[in-house]
């Protein structure tokens, strides 16, 4: 049917639309909702506006945007991973447990993020050669990576050697003025360095999702899984680099943890699949495939995170905390499905 | 016979930009099966369903038996008595065949739980009204496509419908399940139901149909007589030209240079054993049947679905198909019949389908791609093509289905294919962007291209082909040579009534 609405337009007019702002309104809804959040709570909450606050506010996010990041890839494909919650406690454990058999904690600490990716792998496995459901799969391995990191440990947390600390416990860019007395005082406390890892992780992962191939058809995918495997795309490579994506910054979250508490936790990153997921769909990640970016994400898990400090600095518990964020999420993803309805009766003749 | 059950006034519908229905008056008697023809956007389905209470009309009346009505409601038309079957079967898998008849309306005990036992009973004694003896606790899902469709007859028959409109209900049934069908249409009609029957395929209504009503782009065009009408009449009516220029001219030369060979292409059950060439600059067509085969044969040659044996050479190189990649490797496309859910990554942009089979091709070092040579080869194409979109990022399901099959052609031709199978190339696509897939299809033969084309349209593997395949149950029965054939051998050959003997390859040397 040839519609007379969709006339054609000269292409001078076609490439100008091209460059005219990339921002899409959801992305700009969240990012606007962010902002209004900041600012209610700067005015709101005292202190809540301050150099230290925010760089702790950025420190505490910077896991679940990782863990969101990495889950967004997977959910763009269609599929979900339930087990980076337990891949964060094997990776942190394995890590600390590697460093303490001697191996420097550099090393050990690419050996914990090696597991995390072929944690990732393994699930990815699952997914494509057994097709099983993605929910099923890292239900399953999300069981079995916490049983087997108890199971090692006995449920004991273990310390690590001190130079295991560094890495997250470092700050950088630290500014200290020296006063006339000699004494020193801090003008900016520096940046975390789990901060600075995150926002090079972020603009690394959403160059790929963006700008290569991977990224392309991992979006293909979610779009039509049938149409992409009848243009000739791997379909299976493509998920288990996904799975291997989310189970790799899994495994860096976990490294991060465990460094910043010098111990291994058995029993860390409870739930955190959960808090990622939410920060991916607050972000405009549909759970139905082929939508979802990686600066949505980021934006998504600062939500959450200014949420929780915020309420924090006012008073508000924990429990009502959890009742805020899951409003927002609902909302959230309420008015995304508003937007999107269908126009009714579309005239299918 | 001649008393009016069901009929529409002076209907007017319009759509955003589109004037779907414009001034339309139609008349269904009692006992009678009238068929609705038209090609596609020509307003019958929106007529269908205004009468059915889907949609209001923006004007007109319809008067049902007698009496002004004004159906808000699917469920109000219903109620009356008019039911409506639509292509796509709106039944519950899960569900038992009863549960589905009652489905809304189950009959209740005196405790309020539902009467199982009554409820199969009068499924039973509705089935037994079509000759189906089948027990009505099997799931539907278990049924075939026909027995599906008839347990949807049984359903509209359960409000005791006075008007039963069928949308395609042949479309997916073989050649027997639809002399079944014909003989459940025959009992209704004798019974005094009026039928409305929408088919695309003009050669059944002889066994069924007593009037013809036909409608293009939205207008009432006549109403007659079955027997009161030619074939030619009608064709001619639903174009609204002649039928001579609904393909372009042909100018390809098939040369004998072989492009493809498959040789004893086996599925098993369902290919039996095929084996055929193509040249370069041909245009091969494959006719037959529904379940013959022919979309079954397309993919195993692309490597969609596994094959049993057989072999496929390509430029004189054995093809190794294992998947779709292996195919594309070897200049081999397809465009399946199923645009939405097989060619079209839907909610990406039209650069971003284009690009999706050839992707190396805009990427600069490290597999990186580049907006830039990606909105470079769109805009080539959406030029090349007349493509029509607002823009060049516009999302393909907001495209109409002849310029989304332009991208699906796009990404092919993008992607240098040498090999295109085009499967119903021009399905649920308008006159006017049909006659454009034809001078594209023609074009891309005179380039060289070896084109395989899959159709069920006869008319289109006339006008569009150079040689023809017919396949039956799986089994080639035929290579005839065009313009030597007519469209009556083909069909012959399509029905397995007739089998060439050695594939006839006396006749299939130009």
């Amino acid at each position: 049917m040839s519609n007379p609405a969709v006339t054609p337009t000269p292409l001078a007019e076609m490439m100008k639309k091209q460059h005219r702002g990339k921002l899409s309104l959801e992305k700009f809804i969240t990012l606007a909702a962010l902002f209004a959040l900041l600012i209610i709570f700067s005015v709101t909450a005292k202190n809540f506006f301050t150099v230290r606050n925010v760089l702790t506010m950025a420190l505490q996010t910077s896991t679940i945007t990782l863990m969101g990041i990495g889950v967004t890839f997977v959910i763009i494909t269609g599929g979900i991973d339930l087990s980076i919650g337990s891949v964060v406690a094997l990776t942190g454990t394995c890590a600390v447990l590697v460093a303490n058999t001697g191996v420097p904690s550099w090393l050990a600490m690419l050996i914990g993020v090696f597991v995390g990716a072929l944690c990732g792998y393994g699930n990815g496995l699952l997914v494509t050669k057994l097709r099983l459901p993605p929910f099923i799969a890292t239900l399953g391995t999300m069981m079995i990576f916490r049983g087997l990191v108890l199971t090692i440990t006995n449920a004991n947390s273990a310390s690590a050697p001190d130079d295991f600390g560094h890495l997250a416990n470092d700050n950088l860019f630290k500014v200290l003025h020296h006063n006339s007395d000699g004494s020193t005082s801090v003008v900016f406390p520096g940046i975390s360095s789990i901060v600075l890892i995150m926002i090079v992780l972020a603009l690394l992962f959403a160059f790929i999702l963006k700008m290569t191939k991977t990224g392309r058809y991992t979006y293909a995918i979610g779009s039509n899984e049938e149409a992409s495997r009848l243009s000739g795309i791997h379909v299976s490579r493509v998920k288990v680099y996904n799975y291997i994506f989310c189970g790799f910054l899994a495994g860096v979250v976990g490294i991060l943890l465990a460094s910043r508490m010098v111990t291994s936790q058995p029993n860390g990153g409870i739930g955190y699949e959960l808090n990622a997921i939410a920060a991916s769909v607050i972000g405009g990640t549909s759970l139905m495939g082929g939508v979802g970016t990686v600066g949505g994400t980021v934006i998504g898990s600062f939500i959450i995170g200014v949420l929780g400090t915020g309420l924090t600095m006012q008073g508000a518990n924990y429990f009502a905390q959890q009742i805020v964020i899951g409003s927002v999420l609902i909302v959230a993803v309420a008015v995304d499905q508003l937007r999107n309805r269908p126009r009714r009766a579309k005239g299918n003749r | 016979m001649t008393e009016v059950l069901l009929e529409a006034r002076g209907i007017c519908k319009s759509f955003p930009g589109v004037k779907a229905l414009d001034n339309v008056s139609f008349n269904l008697r009692k006992g009678e099966v009238h068929a609705l023809l038209g090609e596609n956007g020509a307003g019958k389905s929106t007529l269908m369903k205004i009468l059915a209470g889907v949609q209001s009309p923006d004007s007109g009346s319809l008067f049902y038996k007698g009496t002004k009505v004004h159906f808000t409601t699917a469920l109000e038309a219903q109620r009356a008595g008019i039911s409506i079957i639509f292509q796509e079967l709106n039944l519950v898998p899960h569900l038992s065949i009863a549960q589905n008849i009652f489905i809304g309306k189950e009959p209740r005990t005196r405790w309020g739980t539902v009467d199982e036992k009554k409820m199969n009973d009068s499924a039973e004694v509705l089935l037994a009204r079509l000759n189906l003896k089948i027990s009505t606790k099997i799931a539907v899902k278990d049924l075939s496509i026909s027995t599906q469709q008839m347990v949807e007859i049984a359903k509209a028959l359960s409000h005791d419908s006075d008007v039963v409109i069928m949308d395609e209900p042949t479309s997916a049934l073989t050649e027997s399940e639809i002399t079944e069908l014909f003989d459940v249409i025959h009992s209704l009609r004798d019974r005094g139901v009026g039928i409305i029957y929408i088919s695309h395929r003009l050669e059944e209504l002889r066994h069924i149909v007593d009037r013809i009503s036909i409608f293009r782009d939205g207008q009432f065009i006549s109403t007659d007589d079955y027997q009161a009408i030619t074939m030619d009449e009608i064709v001619n009516r639903m174009v609204g030209r002649q039928l001579t220029n609904k393909f372009p001219h042909r100018k390809n030369v098939p040369t004998s240079e072989k492009l493809m060979e498959v040789t004893g292409l086996r599925q098993e059950g369902i290919l039996h054993g095929i084996s055929f060439d193509l040249r370069r600059g041909e245009i091969l067509g494959i006719a037959g049947l529904m379940g013959a085969g022919r979309t079954e044969l397309a993919r195993a040659i692309f490597g969609a679905d596994p094959i049993d044996s057989g072999s496929v050479v390509v430029n004189g190189q054995k093809l190794e198909i294992r998947s779709p990649r292996d195919a594309i490797r070897f200049g081999v496309a397809y465009l399946s019949e199923d645009r939405k859910n097989e060619g079209l990554a839907v909610r990406m942009e039209i650069g971003e389908n284009i690009s999706l089979a050839s992707l190396s091709r805009v990427c600069g070092p490290l597999s990186v791609i580049s907006r830039e040579k990606e909105q470079l080869a769109s805009r080539r194409y959406v030029e090349e093509l007349n493509i029509r979109t607002p823009s060049l990022t516009q999302k393909v399901n907001n495209l109409s289905g002849g310029n989304q099959q332009k991208v699906v052609l796009a990404k092919w031709l993008f992607c240098e294919a040498k090999i295109l199978i085009f499967d119903e190339p021009t399905r649920g696509i308008d006159v006017g962007a049909k006659y454009a897939i034809y001078e594209l299809i023609e074009k891309l033969a005179i380039a060289g291209v070896g084109i395989i084309m899959i159709s069920s349209e006869l008319p289109e593997i006339m006008g569009m082909t150079d040689r023809v395949l017919v396949l039956h149950e799986g089994e080639l029965t035929a290579t005839l040579v065009t313009k030597n054939t007519n469209q009556e051998e083909i069909l012959s050959f399509a029905a397995g009534v007739e089998r060439a003997q050695n594939n006839s390859l006396s006749k299939e040397n130009p």
